[in-house]
């Protein structure tokens, strides 16, 4: 199967600070992947470098095998809905799908129409006068509306209340089904990506902690508790992402691909919640992907 | 691409036509009676001799006439006015409101590369702000055609205006083209640079007047090298006469503002001179003093000038060369637009 996106050592800089560092990453074609990470982590700058809104200072980015907005038929097979789902503010909606229409070869009319007519939204009303959850929907109708193979979402949900963030997720997921997309979203809480993603990158201060499929990370991740004990005496492949002691007692949660088979430890699966909460803590910034391991660069 | 560019300009593109129609009703209401004037002038088919006394009192009659006094300035405002306009409200925002309010994101999604994104909205926008400028020109030569005629017969005065006037040159012709090229791709690079839209129209508003305050002062008399000559001092030529500190001794220039034999023609600059066209000082001859004494800067002493020798040097375009300039000055904001344009492109890549 082809990477709907595959990055080698990509780095973004702005002026000084570099927004993302060192990115690399595959996510194989077919998957809903979250974007997970703290405000400022470079999750934007990741997703306009995927869209072709930027250009990387170093390394490269493709997605679904070609170098992204590298023509038009790239363009064509990319949906990106920017952050703040941004539409004009003067057209009306019927303009915009308009918009789709006269600028997109592969532009399914019928498609978008039905979409507008499902959500309610009057074609003659203006884009500025939506509110932010159906402003969001006219935006994803677009990107959908052009049948592109991957779809890039920035923070979609975030301006939304809790239903509208519901029912955009549910949108999302009906056209992900129907239309056998790729998808790369982002968002700062796992609640959101929990429901939809089966594929999660964790992004803490510009570099990747992780990437791999949501089952994969589970399993290999566990929560441990017993007596109190040095955590330096764990086997050699356990390595701890978190610790916490009382006097009598150990909590740990560790990552391994291996069984645990120490008797003493009451283990626990975790949650994804706690995985990413676990690694966005994480002191020291060392890329510990096991995608990293596997790929030859 | 191009239908969307004219869906986006579409208010700008009423606004422009409700505008050119006024303009045009406005000339189209005025501009029969002012033939009629004309032709009850009798200009037509005048004797030579008669026709630059006919012309001049035809043009103050005009100018002493109600609408047209009014209607000629503010055509000329207008057609002024036009590309600075179209450059503020349709090119400015072109760029700066895209990348203002995040829609650049949209549009740079679709399966439309961003070069050809903003070549079509360039040309589009580009050409139609030519295109409405120069159409308020060439309805206002039609309108001012029997004034043009009139001041070619020879006459003066009233709405008689030289070709090579900076107002007259700079809305007639060709050069309003160029304005307009310049000023709409001035405003999308200024959208570019300062990537909000209210700045950038005061950038675009202050380097455009500048230009244009610059363009006839310093730039437009050297764009093609000036002619010189001498002539005699004669009952068109200004002289002033002042008292120096010195007693019985007097300071004197020479001016004037046509060349026999050359009507139409542009003078930069007069002065007095010798027979060669060296500048002479401006102390009148102690020959002169008592003719200056006796009927000051009146034709005794012009009479006096003339006899030592003093001619005035004048440095001018011929009329000739009014088509030359204005190719010559249309090319050179040509140039200048493409060089903008050229940036916007190079620019693009970097502005998301």
């Amino acid at each position: 199967m082809n990477a709907a996106i595959q990055a080698s050592g990509l780095g973004k800089q702005y002026r000084r600070a570099w927004a993302l560092r060192d990115c690399t990453l595959a996510i194989p074609e077919g998957h809903v992947a979250g974007l997970v990470g703290p405000n400022g982590a470079g999750k934007t700058t990741l997703l306009r470098l995927a869209a072709g809104m930027l250009t990387p200072t170093r390394g490269t980015i493709t997605i679904l095998g070609q170098r992204p907005a590298a023509g038009p038929a790239q363009l064509a097979r990319v949906g990106f809905v920017a952050q703040d789902t941004p539409v004009y503010s003067r057209m009306t909606v019927a303009d915009h799908l308009r918009l789709g229409d006269w600028l997109n070869p592969g532009w399914d009319g019928h498609l978008a129409r039905r979409r507008i007519s499902q959500l309610a939204l009057n074609p003659k009303q203006r884009a500025g006068s939506l509110s932010g959850g159906q402003r969001a929907q006219l935006a994803l109708t677009l990107a959908l509306a052009k049948r592109p193979g991957m779809l890039i979402l920035d923070e979609p949900v975030a301006s939304l209340d809790p239903l509208a963030r519901r029912e955009f997720l549910q949108v999302l997921m009906e056209a992900v089904a129907g239309q056998g997309l790729s998808v790369l979203l982002s968002s700062h809480l796992v609640a959101d990506l929990e429901r939809v993603c089966d594929y999660l990158v964790v992004l803490v201060a510009s570099r990747i902690r992780i990437a791999g499929e949501v089952s994969d990370l589970l399993a290999s991740h566990h929560r441990l508790s017993g007596p109190r004990r040095d955590p330096g005496t764990l086997a050699a492949d356990q390595e701890i992402l978190t610790e916490s002691h009382t006097d009598k007692q150990s909590n740990l949660l560790v990552r391994t691909d291996e069984p645990i088979l120490d008797p003493t430890w009451a283990v626990k699966p975790v949650s994804l919640e706690d995985l990413v909460l676990a690694y966005m803590s994480r002191v020291g910034d060392g890329p510990v992907s096991p995608q990293q391991l596997k790929v030859v660069p | 691409m191009i239908r969307l560019s004219m869906l986006q300009l579409r208010v700008q593109a009423i606004t422009a036509a409700v505008a050119l129609i006024a303009f045009a009703a406005l000339l189209a209401a005025t501009g029969p009676h002012l033939v009629s004037l004309y032709a009850a002038s009798g200009l037509r088919g005048c004797q030579p001799a008669s026709c630059g006394q006919r012309a001049s009192s035809f043009l103050q009659q005009v100018d002493s006439t109600s609408p047209y006094a009014a209607v000629y300035p503010l055509s000329i405002v207008l057609i002024a006015l036009t590309p600075v306009i179209t450059g503020l409200f349709w090119a400015a925002p072109l760029l700066a409101r895209e990348l203002e309010t995040g829609t650049f994101a949209l549009a740079w999604s679709q399966s439309v590369t961003r070069t050809r994104w903003l070549a079509v909205k360039l040309i589009v926008g580009g050409l139609a702000a030519m295109a409405v400028t120069e159409a308020l020109s060439l309805l206002f030569a039609w309108w001012a055609a029997p004034l043009g005629r009139a001041a070619g017969l020879g006459g003066s005065g009233g709405l008689a205006m030289n070709p090579f006037n900076p107002l007259a040159f700079a809305t007639h012709g060709i050069t309003p083209l160029g304005y307009a090229a310049f000023a709409f791709t001035l405003g999308v690079t200024a959208g570019a640079l300062i990537r909000r839209t209210v700045p950038a129209m005061a950038v675009t508003l202050a380097i455009f007047a500048a230009l244009q305050i610059a363009m006839p002062l310093w730039i437009r008399p050297n764009l093609l090298p000036a002619s010189h000559t001498t002539v005699a001092v004669s009952n068109e030529t200004t002289l002033n006469l002042f008292r120096t500190d010195s007693p019985h001794t007097f300071a004197f220039t020479l001016a004037t503002e046509s060349l026999p034999g050359q009507p139409g023609a542009w003078i930069r600059s007069s002065g007095a001179a010798d027979a060669a066209g060296h500048p002479v000082g401006t102390v009148v001859p102690s020959a002169c003093t008592s003719a200056a004494i006796s009927s000051g800067p009146g034709a005794g002493l012009a009479n006096c000038l003339t006899s030592r020798g003093i001619r005035i040097a004048v440095t001018y375009q011929p009329a000739s060369r009014y088509w030359p300039l204005q190719w010559t000055e249309t090319g050179f904001y040509l140039v200048l637009s493409l060089a903008l344009a050229g940036y916007c492109f190079r620019r693009l890549s970097r502005l998301s």
